[in-house]
């Protein structure tokens, strides 16, 4: 960083200043905070009196931050514009007074890369976004300001809202001896839940029913494969779409093991944990029923159901086959029908996927979800001067959720949502939008009448589910209408499915939510290998007894070590 | 005196270059102790724990090891072989084209797929190759089985091999390419008179007029010895060729998964930059006994 | 010239021609296919249709690039970076080259220069030092983070250093003799006598400057200074692979990557004014060819 000369400073800001209210002029007025303008007054006049969540301060407070950024998701925005020109910026700065200066952006597929030099040079910003890794090094380090009493009296009532949405759980997990050090944007991991998509379309066309057992689910991929259910007298279809990664992060088998009772693992390259009969954490990875599984994938390997070259087809390559017709069952999460299976419908407006609970060997069968899900914290460097500021940064967020705010930045005025950090969007997002759109519907209203943070969302995804059932496609393409609509508001779509897994318990917890153990950072590289050659050769027909030796490896191979710190973690660490 | 006098311009010529490397070059090179750390970018590199030699045991006694530098070596030898051999033929096939627009199309396009990146072209060979591409439909055609060449361990190997020196085949080529340009005509001319038909003059002229370049291109090659193309292999490999296809980048890559591993990987950089400065330097002096030629 | 050709000769011209132009057609397949997707609907695409030839022929790509003013920006640091990094590197490298061309009688100094430079060819601090250094030096920011760092190639002036030394001896002694000292030897002398060679080396060194990213990425910190690959690679880039599972901004991410025409087209013209460059180059191959057999 140059240094920048205190009255060049001055300048700028007086510049800036001027500029802003140059050209904020009376639009600006209309979508004024809520912070009453009194309040400020009575800020700066007796101190800290009666600390306002929204309120402005007196003096101009500079933030630095770093950011690691995607493109801005509105089509509509303006093209050619940089993050530091972000709307919202503007507009913190005139409600709070709060002026935010990034030392760096980056694409954030690269954000890791550039903050590890930006920690290695010592040159970190007050608020960071950091992943739970890099939250535990800044943690020992002795880096991060305490952040109990700014969030005890600045928290908004909406923001302490969302963090009590899950009982405390994920803002105990980032305190330590009382100290709260990190605030958390958690998601409800139920959205991990496995189900399974499949062509409704195609069971029509070969007169079958939706899968309940591994057998029927069996029979309707065989017949997928060979019975020609497109129809269009080519034997160029298969029954079950995967990629590479066995585990990842979709069209993937994580959901095809639950169905056999087997949890080998979340989807991060490690093992899952259950719970064993001893009430000690077991590695899902190495349990008996995988060796089932396998045996079941190397069969339908064997008889086409998978892609002979599944091995080399990375996500990219496995969505072709999705949107190109030539599969019609995925294992995944909620969200398919957002992406890709939208543009499945999209080139095929015939094709009609719905979602089904894992079918297991009788019956359907439990899917195995996470205790948090949660890979953004915020913290503020300790040696930033204003740590309350990234919590007022925070409920600035959620309050311009709001209706007379979100009508007001559009995207066109240049106003990017996904730039702005700190930012918590609500924990429980998905179901509000489940639960007030299906509201909306059930009483035939035309406006949804909820105006608080979560208008937006809501309100996106009723106005696609109208066009939706009323074929309308003036605003966006039948898929994309229909993602919406199927993956968040329908009842036996994406979230009103796993809502029901969620609330009949038909699920299994991944115990283990600390981070990878030390023995996991030095040998989870080589663990990782040996399970995706293993699994893969069995697949491709090696012999189903390589199952055992790889259990054997991978016990030899620090496996033993593992299970042991994941235990001591269990029994000292864990929120049971 | 004088001839330090005499001297002195060319001191002067080397002065920027000399500074740029001492600043840009060597000063990083504080960055070696990391190999010998328990490297935490928090600490730096003053308050970074030392380990020893701990970094190299651990990853020297890694299970796969031995089999990954095999790996190594045997993909960076050949593409380092074949990415002579090729290309000189194609320059010397090149020379023979009377027609210069068409020698300047050519070559040209040989140049193109230097352009792109692996994370481009990797897809575009994979497709290639796979039981639908067209090299199958070839094969197809013909009445034999299918292949998958992708997820065969003797296949796998030859492709990687193959499309690196694909790649690049079009910057040694223009090399190459060069230093013919370079000889002398007259020398052609005088074969010619005498006689000599085209395939001597390429074996008694032109092919001792480009030794030298050859000699450096083959030394310098040998610097790389370990280096068998990350990018490349990454974006191509799965799980069923890691057998045949891990390298030791790859691997340190894979080792960094949950952790970003800094001692590990500094370890590892410095032991390829130790081998490659010893392959060259024993070549060099090679070069130069035998051959009495400095490449550099 | 006009011997007859006897049939072996015919015979491999014939075959010489063929085989090179399927050579070039292998190089040319990839840019066809970029092209082909390109120039398709988005659906045709995403499902994977588009091989050779357009499907659902579109110009929707290029016509929403052509409104890109991120596409257009970087383009201009490009061009920047390419002008003002090649003058920079090509200047250090033809005055480095120089004396270190000379013989050891000549320049009693050379060996230690040259092993000055060579052991940065092997021996580098890796990526943490390095930045470190040009935050240091306050480049941080600049395009000079671009250039300095890296703006004596060793690699290319060892090449140029072997294309010196073909050069003639009787010339330079002669200008010296003449009263001509090192540095007008160089200008005089040395610059158009080696066009051909500055011409293949400051082709290298335009399309390593056009072709690197990953330094962009690094030492700029706002996207609005990226150069165009810098640009196009946060294009390419898919999602962390070690991602458990996909939030809903990630989702949006991957809605947004779905455009892949426009990705293709993106990529095609990031590549198109390197190729137009190209030709344009070789003619300077030819042309120092002629001069040098005329100096003969």
């Amino acid at each position: 960083m140059r240094k920048i000369r205190p009255w060049k400073m001055m300048l700028a800001v007086t510049m800036i200043m001027s500029l802003l209210s140059a050209c904020g002029g009376p639009a600006k007025e209309a979508g004024a905070p809520s912070a009453p303008k009194g309040n400020t007054e009575n800020n700066s006049a007796a101190g800290e009196t009666a600390p306002d969540p929204l309120g402005k301060y007196p003096e101009t407070v500079v933030v630095t931050e770093v950011l690691g950024y995607n493109p801005p998701e509105d089509p509509r925005t303006p093209s050619g514009i940089t993050p530091d020109q972000n709307a919202y910026l503007r507009d913190l700065k005139e409600m709070m007074n709060i002026e935010v200066k990034y030392k760096w952006t980056v694409p954030s597929a690269q954000y890791e890369q550039k903050f590890s030099l930006a920690m290695a040079s010592g040159d970190l910003p007050d608020v960071i976004e950091v992943d739970q890794k890099n939250y535990e090094k800044l943690k020992k380090q002795g880096m991060l300001a305490d952040l109990t009493e700014a969030y005890a009296i600045y928290a908004s009532p909406d923001l302490k809202s969302y963090m009590e949405s899950d009982g405390g759980f994920a803002m105990k997990r980032f305190s330590e001896d009382g100290k709260q050090l990190g605030i958390p944007a958690f998601e409800d991991p139920f959205l991990s839940t496995q189900i399974l998509w499949i062509r409704q379309d195609w069971l029509k066309n070969l007169g079958l029913e939706a899968p309940k057992t591994m057998d029927e689910l069996e029979k309707v991929a065989l017949a997928f494969t060979n019975n020609d259910p497109d129809q269009n007298g080519k034997n160029d279809t298969y029954g079950l779409a995967l990629q590479k990664n066995l585990f990842f992060w979709g069209f993937d088998v994580r959901g095809f093991f639950n169905g056999f009772g087997a949890y080998p693992s979340v989807g991060d390259n490690q093992s899952a944990w259950i719970k064993g009969s001893d009430g000690k954490l077991i590695p899902g990875l190495i349990q008996p029923e995988v060796k089932t599984g396998l045996g079941k994938l190397q069969q339908w390997y064997k008889d086409g159901i998978i892609d002979k070259e599944f091995a080399l087809k990375d996500e990219n390559k496995a969505v072709e086959d999705l949107i190109s017709g030539k599969v019609g069952i995925s294992y995944g999460e909620w969200w398919y029908p957002n992406w890709p299976l939208n543009s499945s419908v999209d080139k095929d407006p015939k094709a009609d996927w719905i979602a089904i609970q894992l079918p297991g060997v009788d019956g359907p069968a439990k899917s195995l979800v996470p205790k948090i899900r949660s890979n953004k914290i915020f913290v503020v460097n300790k040696k930033a001067k204003n740590p309350e500021a990234a919590v007022k940064m925070l409920n600035f967020y959620i309050e311009v959720g709001k209706k007379e705010f979100k009508d007001k930045n559009r995207a066109e005025e240049g106003y990017v949502y996904n730039w702005f950090n700190p930012r918590i969007a609500n924990p429980v997002d998905i179901d509000t939008i489940y639960m007030e759109v299906n509201k909306a519907l059930d009483a035939n209203q035309t406006e949804i009448d909820i105006n608080d943070a979560n208008y937006k969302t809501v309100a996106d995804t009723f106005k696609a589910t109208q066009d939706y059932l009323a074929n309308d496609t003036s605003n966006a393409t039948k898929g994309i209408n229909w993602g919406l609509y199927y993956s968040r508001a329908a009842k036996d779509g994406g979230w009103g499915l796993t809502k029901k897994i969620k609330e009949t318990d038909q699920f299994v917890y991944n115990e283990y939510y600390g981070l990878p153990t030390p023995t996991i950072v030095e040998k989870g590289g080589q663990l990782d290998k040996l399970m995706q050659e293993s699994f893969t050769k069995i697949i491709m027909g090696a012999s189903l007894d390589e199952f055992d030796k790889f259990v054997d490896s991978w016990n030899a191979l620090g496996g033993k070590q593992i299970i042991d710190e994941v235990n001591e973690w269990y029994n000292t660490e864990a929120e049971k | 005196m004088k001839s330090l006098k005499k001297e002195m311009p060319l001191h002067i010529m080397l002065i920027p270059g000399v500074i740029v490397t001492l600043i840009y070059a060597y000063g990083p090179m504080v960055g070696l102790v990391m190999a010998f750390q328990q490297f935490e970018p928090l600490s730096g590199f003053f308050k970074s724990d030392f380990v020893g030699w701990d970094n190299f045991n651990y990853v020297f006694h890694l299970p796969d090891f031995k089999q990954v530098l095999w790996n190594t070596l045997i993909i960076a030898i050949s593409k380092m072989v074949l990415s002579l051999l090729v290309p000189l033929i194609l320059a010397l096939l090149l020379n023979e084209l009377t027609k210069k627009w068409f020698a300047g199309f050519i070559q040209s396009a040989i140049f193109l797929p230097f352009f792109l990146s692996w994370t481009v072209l990797g897809g575009v060979i994979i497709e290639l190759f796979s039981l639908s591409g067209p090299i199958n439909g070839l094969i197809a055609s013909m009445g034999f089985e299918p292949i998958m060449f992708m997820l065969d361990n003797s296949w796998f190997r030859g492709i990687i091999i193959g499309s690196d020196v694909w790649k690049g085949m079009g910057y040694n080529m223009i090399i190459m390419l060069a230093a013919i340009t370079g000889i002398n005509a007259t020398l052609y001319e005088a074969a010619e008179v005498d006689g000599a038909g085209k395939w001597k003059q390429m074996l008694h002229i032109t092919l001792p007029g480009i030794s030298p370049i050859i000699i450096l291109l083959a030394v310098l090659g040998l610097g790389g010895i370990l280096n068998a193309g990350f990018e490349q292999i990454l974006m191509m490999y799965n799980p069923t060729v890691y057998e045949g296809a891990d390298i030791i980048d790859t691997f340190v890559y894979r080792l960094g998964m949950f952790s970003q591993q800094f001692g590990p990987a500094a370890a590892v950089g410095l032991f390829k930059s130790v081998i490659s400065l010893f392959m060259v330097s024993v070549t060099y002096y090679a070069a130069y006994k035998f051959n009495n030629y400095r490449i550099f | 010239m006009l011997h007859k050709q006897s049939l072996s000769r015919k015979l491999f011209i014939v075959f010489n021609v063929l085989f090179l132009t399927s050579i070039t057609l292998l190089g040319i397949i990839p840019f066809v296919h970029l092209l082909s997707i390109s120039l398709s609907s988005n659906t045709a695409a995403m499902a994977g249709e588009v091989k050779l030839w357009p499907v659902d022929f579109t110009w929707d790509a290029y016509v929403y690039l052509g409104e890109k003013v991120e596409f257009f920006r970087s383009l201009v640091v490009s061009v920047e970076r390419v002008v003002l990094g090649s003058a920079v590197n090509m200047l250090l490298i033809f005055i480095t080259a120089f004396p270190l061309s000379k013989s050891n009688d000549q320049f009693r100094f050379r060996t230690v220069y040259v092993w000055i430079f060579a052991v940065t060819m092997f021996f580098g601090g890796g990526l943490i030092p390095t930045y470190i250094i040009v935050k240091d030096t306050g480049l941080l920011d600049s395009i000079w983070a671009l250039i300095l760092p890296g703006a004596l190639n060793v690699w290319n002036m060892v090449l140029m250093l072997n294309f010196f030394r073909s050069i003639p001896k009787e010339l330079d002694e002669a200008a010296t003799i003449d009263g001509a000292g090192h540095w007008r030897v160089l200008w005089q002398i040395y610059l158009p006598i080696s066009l051909p060679s500055i011409a293949t080396i400051g082709l290298f060194t335009i399309v390593g400057h056009w072709n690197a990213w990953f330094d962009g990425i690094l030492y700029l910190n706002s996207p609005d200074k990226y150069p165009l690959q810098t640009y196009l690679s946060t294009l390419i880039m898919s999602l962390n692979a070690q991602m458990s599972s996909m939030s809903v901004e990630q989702l949006k991410v991957m809605e947004n990557l779905s455009e892949k025409t426009i990705r293709m087209a993106q990529i095609f013209m990031g590549a198109l004014p390197i190729m137009v460059v190209y030709p344009f180059l070789q003619k300077y191959f030819v042309k120092g060819m002629t001069v040098g057999s005329v100096k003969e």
